[in-house]
């Protein structure tokens, strides 16, 4: 046997006790598609497991101005929620895309951001969405915008007393136009080899609000800032969705993997933003 | 210590840390219809049902799935005797060598318990996570849908 330890958190509260007294040394479980697959491969051995799945973090509500979604909440769950479906259907495609149904039934919205994959599919919707994240410990809470917790393949902002506790997605009032794309090798179970988000604000024809983001092409989910700024303000026609597009893929620094080139994935960037523009605004 | 219930029998074994349930189901309680193929939640042939729901058990924290429900390949049907997705299985001739076979039969006896007439498309986006590597795809689906076909028949 080895020296390692479990334990079944009861709530969040216990989960956090846990965290402040582990810290680096635990590894929080949700679901554990990411992390099971890393201890399987011998990437991880964690010393410590807290397993969350039972913390009453599981819950899908919304406010007048926000989506609320547990960490815990499964994939399959937010698929199947009518909310969802009504005020964020940007994520229910996104997150219709993870994995195969088994996948879906097991991973959580908060394993996919915490793990921080630069390939996250509900990762990559929610930073197009401007998703608010809180994040709980023993000694208090903080909020953090999405732009500002992701620092790289794996890494996030969260401390090692932090804990993920929920998803908040500010709620669209009329005229958002949205689009979602994954290109992967298989249809199911497979990292994107780039994935694109578009989240619009529309108002008689002009773009007041623009967020493109794209998975697979930066060391994090990455949300393309100058080729939002380029069409916000501006009534687009085809000549500056495609100038956006170029835009686009000029934000991306995508590298070469096994799941595709640097230059194909930037290629294939400015196609995916194009047709997915054209396809909402044309 | 780690409790759970498979095929309707409980069981008390321990299970270390990061151990997968795949891996107490089939070294710990020989439970060995749930098959290791990649071990990394890619190929579906240890698919299982975990209260109900379908879950790739080689990414299944075994200690985290304490006091839950599982059913495996093993417990479709009374011993000696077939469930309607094996039988259907058996006629088609949808096993070659039958590696996915627990795996798909699972993962086909999760959407039927949902969807009990599902589409020949819905079959194939219930199937997409569990590959077979003889390629018989055409067959499993076939099979699947006569089954589904049986089994409505039967509830009337």
């Amino acid at each position: 046997m080895s020296n390692a330890l479990f334990f079944k958190a009861a709530n969040s509260k216990e989960a956090c006790a846990l965290l402040s007294k582990y810290g680096k040394k635990a590894k929080v479980l949700a679901g554990g598609t990411d992390l099971m697959a890393s201890v399987n491969r011998r990437l991880l051995s964690p010393e410590v497991v807290i397993s969350i799945g039972d913390a009453a973090l599981n819950y899908i509500k919304a406010n007048g101005k926000n989506l609320i979604i547990g960490a815990t909440t499964s994939h399959t769950e937010i698929i199947r929620s009518a909310v969802v479906k009504e005020k964020a259907p940007l994520l229910a495609e996104a997150v219709r895309h993870i994995g195969s149904p088994a996948i879906r039934n097991m991973g959580t919205i908060g394993g996919n951001l915490a793990n921080a994959s630069p390939a996250g599919d509900a990762a990559t919707a929610l930073l197009a969405l401007g998703a608010n994240l809180k994040l709980i410990s023993s000694r208090g809470k903080r909020e953090v915008n999405i732009d500002k917790f992701f620092l790289g393949p794996g890494k996030t902002v969260l401390k090692s007393d932090e804990l993920l506790q929920e998803v908040s997605i500010p709620i669209q009032d009329g005229g958002s136009k949205w689009a979602w794309y994954k290109l992967g090798k298989r249809k199911a179970d497979i990292c994107s080899v780039v994935s694109v988000a578009i989240a619009l604000q529309m108002d008689k024809g002009i773009c007041k609000k623009a967020r493109i983001t794209l998975g697979a092409v930066a060391p994090t989910p990455l949300l393309a800032k100058k080729a939002g700024a380029l069409l916000e303000k501006k009534k687009p026609d085809e000549a500056l969705i495609e100038q956006v597009a170029k835009v686009a893929a000029e934000e991306t620094t995508p590298i070469d993997d096994v799941r595709g080139t640097a230059w194909y994935r930037r290629k294939v960037s400015e196609v995916l933003v194009k047709r997915l523009l054209k396809q909402i605004l044309v | 210590m780690l409790k759970l219930k498979v095929n309707g029998r409980d069981y008390e074994v321990d299970a270390e840390p990061t151990a997968t349930l795949l891996e107490v189901l089939r070294s710990k309680l020989m439970i060995t219809g749930p098959k290791m193929g990649c071990n990394t939640g890619d190929c579906g042939a240890c698919s299982i049902l975990l209260n109900g729901r379908l879950v790739k058990s080689c990414l299944v924290n075994a200690l985290s799935a304490s006091g839950k429900e599982v059913i495996t390949i093993e417990g479709l049907a009374e011993p000696g005797q077939l469930h309607p997705l094996q039988k259907a299985f058996y006629d088609h001739y949808a096993s070659q060598c039958g590696f996915c076979t627990p795996g798909m039969i699972l993962a086909a006896k999760a959407l039927l318990d949902e969807n009990p007439s599902p589409t020949r498309e819905e079959v194939k986006e219930a199937l997409s996570g569990n590959l077979c590597r003889c390629t018989g795809y055409v067959k499993i689906l076939d099979a699947i849908m006569s089954a589904a076909q049986e089994m409505k028949g039967s509830r009337k």
